[in-house]
């Protein structure tokens, strides 16, 4: 008996050790994924932290959990997330490329919109339609665009005594002569070609120059795969009409123009010099070791640029411009176990703090009332005291690309990776056979293409 | 057997038996049945039967499988005499009498095997950069060469270059086996030196006729796990270069191809497959090397092994 009753007192003793005061009820938790696209670098992470700060003292139904994986690490970190089915509630920013390389991964929003009555009439509807995909719903809410445009070292210009490219779309660039050229890819290989200093100090285009030792590069396209370099001598695709591979010419004129660039010409760094330190590991603007790069608006939120510098208009290939677009969005996982407060989430996201996100990554809103007056204000906040080209900027979004070079491809990781092994040999090896490689390129897509449509 | 202590021999062997179902036995049964599905990770309500279909792709349709393999096997053949020669000899020193500070130095051999791998690889990383790395920067430094930079050498990037570099990388993490060889190289009576010594054997016949029969049941122990290991070769590709194949495709060994088609492109099936012919790559050279142990393994006493 004595024995029963010990048992007793032990089990009230554990259960009131368990118990103590009157619990809360328990909050949702809502895992937030950072990393597939803006949003990983060191001055944006504060800034995310103390939204989701404010969000959760704001709340007793849902706890917002912050997760940030660095951009070269979140594809293989939500991969595996999701094969262990432990995958986040919601995912962004991230551009049709991220959210494409995951494709199935993503719920229909469009009940939930229809559920909670969130008002799309915030966005152009245009904006919305671009996240609708057939067959799968609406796949993300829009939330920022980033065009792309150039930007230029102007300190390294002035130590060259070589005029500024043109300060708007349209114009003629004017040599130190006087002389009007069209504003093109030719006009910007040959001002590189200046830019581009070796150590003794001699251009790229002196008979001295000593390509083994360059210090300073005159031109590159900083941070994109093969379709982005592509696109910048005009929009296409890797999937032909018939569902197979073709490339599309100029893209491989453009990635000549870039070979002859790297090892010929060298005015654009290769791929030794691009990620070398002297680079800033592939941050080759910041380094202020290239006097000219393409990028996209995302890069002005974080960059550390430490010289005088401005935006100027992309340059045109046989009289077109193409200024690609990268377009962000927040996307809610099937894997989800709440999506609907994961919802509620992605609605505060897109809505309620969009503009303080889009200022902090570098985004264009694409919440309609907020767009007036972001670049100024952006500018102004970002880097005060500074006179830019705001103008290249909102111009530079009527050259958007379409195709865009981010859009969706059969086996879209697989064919990712077999261009990008495209890429690597190109900037990795002084003697390759370019226009052989483009060959085996597109028969190797053409497989993989074809292999999906079984 | 009386029924307690067959009870009692089924309770000791539970805890193996239970985790041999759950952690190799049920895995393998899954993995086999993904390989007949279309199982996309990103997409697990999709997934559909299609029987022989991966299969069929890895053997018929597929190219990369075969030169995945052959990779590797290049690789092999590179690194595993290197690796064994390498390993041997470290441990020949740490057997010799007039080596001083024998334990001191057995514990440096072993202590880069305590690290964990990937920090390893990391860190050989930044000692192989080309423009920066202390190897490029000691050779420019003895020799006067121009090695650095664009047309320097470039470990991790030249093609021509790049397994005897990975080779290089994995020397570092070889302490279990050198452990290994100088426990057989302890084994060996001293007599049959002694003897040998005065049959008038030099070093080197020592080496060659005593020394050598009498470890090669470790050298095949040892050749047998590194096969099994080279199978499974993944992590200095991976942390190197997040599995790309970088250069040129050279580093898309198996293991590489099986992560990126399971892991990267989600196609958990085909994945599946992968998984299944490098357990069948093991399985096959594994069994070459003990049908031929015969002809070169020796065991003391002149016993063949069973």
């Amino acid at each position: 008996m004595r024995r029963y009753l010990l048992l007793i007192v032990a089990l009230v003793l554990v259960l009131a050790g368990c118990g103590g005061p009157a619990q809360k009820a328990e909050k949702t938790q809502v895992r937030w994924f950072v990393g597939l696209g803006a949003g990983t670098d060191e001055p944006t992470i504060a800034a995310q932290e103390e939204i989701v700060k404010r969000y959760n003292e704001s709340q007793d139904e849902i706890e917002l959990v912050l997760e940030i994986v660095p951009n070269n690490q979140a594809y293989q970190t939500l991969a595996t997330e999701l094969s262990g089915g432990n995958a986040p509630d919601v995912v962004g920013p991230v551009g049709i490329r991220g959210r494409d390389s995951f494709k199935g991964a993503w719920i229909d929003l469009q009940p939930l919109v229809e559920k909670y009555q969130f008002d799309l009439s915030i966005f152009d509807a245009p904006m919305v339609d671009f996240y609708r995909n057939p067959g799968e719903g609406l796949l993300g809410l829009p939330f920022a665009i980033y065009p792309s445009f150039l930007y230029v070292n102007e300190e390294l210009f002035e130590e060259a005594g070589i005029p500024l490219p043109p300060t708007e779309y349209g114009q003629p660039y004017v040599d130190e002569n006087g002389k009007s050229w069209p504003w093109d890819m030719d006009t910007v290989k040959r001002i590189a070609m200046k830019l581009t200093v070796d150590q003794n100090g001699n251009d790229a285009s002196s008979p001295d120059f000593d390509p083994q030792n360059i210090v300073q590069w005159g031109f590159g396209i900083q941070w994109t795969d093969a379709r982005g370099i592509g696109t910048l001598f005009g929009p296409g695709t890797f999937v032909a009409p018939d569902g197979g591979a073709q490339i599309p010419p100029h893209w491989a004129e453009a990635w000549k123009w870039v070979y002859d660039g790297m090892w010929k010409s060298h005015f654009y760094p290769n791929g030794p010099y691009g990620s070398s330190d002297l680079l800033k590991n592939g941050d080759w603007f910041s380094s202020g070791r290239v006097a000219m790069v393409h990028c996209h608006l995302w890069y002005a939120g974080f960059a550390e640029i430490n010289f005088k510098w401005n935006v100027y208009p992309v340059p045109a290939y046989k009289g077109k411009t193409t200024a690609k677009m990268h377009a962000d969005t927040f996307l809610i996982t099937k894997q989800s176990k709440n999506p609907d407060a994961a919802f509620k989430v992605l609605s505060y996201l897109v809505d309620d703090v969009a503009g303080e996100l889009c200022a902090v990554y570098g985004g264009m809103p694409a919440k309609k009332e907020l767009q007036g007056d972001f670049l100024e204000t952006f500018f102004a906040k970002r880097w005060p005291g500074q006179e830019f080209n705001l103008k290249v900027i909102q111009d530079s979004i009527q050259f958007a690309d379409n195709p865009n070079h981010e859009s969706w491809m059969p086996s879209f990781q697989e064919a990712n990776t077999r261009y990008n092994q495209f890429t690597d040999l190109i900037f990795n090896n002084p003697d390759v056979d370019v226009d052989a490689e483009i060959q085996r390129l597109k028969e190797d897509l053409d497989k993989i293409f074809r292999a999906a449509q079984q | 057997m009386r029924l307690w202590e067959y009870r009692w021999g089924l309770a000791f062997i539970a805890p193996w038996l239970l985790g041999f179902l759950i952690f190799y036995l049920f895995p393998m049964v899954a993995s086999f049945v993904f390989s007949l599905l279309d199982f996309s990770l990103a997409d697990p309500g999709a997934t559909t039967f299609v029987g022989f279909v991966n299969w069929r792709r890895a053997f018929v349709e597929d190219p990369e499988v075969l030169a995945s393999v052959g990779r590797i096997l290049l690789f092999a053949l590179i690194s595993l005499p290197i690796g064994m020669l390498f390993a041997l000899a470290v441990a020949l020193l740490l057997h010799s009498r007039y080596l001083l500070g024998t334990r001191a130095f057995r514990t440096l051999f072993y202590l880069p095997s305590i690290v964990p791998f990937v920090a390893a690889v990391i860190i050989w990383q930044g000692v192989l950069n080309e423009h920066t790395g202390w190897i490029n920067l000691a050779i420019e430094g003895i020799t006067g060469l121009d090695v650095t930079g664009t047309d320097g050498i470039r470990w991790l990037a030249d093609p021509r270059l790049i397994y005897f570099t990975y080779t290089l990388i994995g020397l570092w993490g070889l302490g279990n086996t050198i452990i290994i060889f100088l426990a057989g190289l302890q084994g060996i009576p001293i007599e049959l030196y002694e003897a040998a010594q005065i049959d008038g054997a030099g070093p080197a016949q020592r080496f060659f006729s005593v020394t050598l029969p009498l470890i090669t049941p470790v050298v095949f122990y040892n050749v047998v796990i590194g096969v099994i290991g080279l199978m499974q070769y993944f992590l200095p590709p991976y942390v190197i270069n997040m599995g790309s194949g970088f250069p040129n495709g050279m580093t898309n060994f198996p293991m590489i191809y099986f992560y990126r088609q399971a892991f990267t492109y989600l196609n958990m099936g085909y994945g599946a497959v992968i998984a299944w012919i490098i357990f069948f790559l093991g399985l096959f050279f594994t069994l070459i090397l003990f049908r031929t142990s015969r002809y070169w393994v020796f065991y003391a006493g002149g016993g063949e092994e069973s």
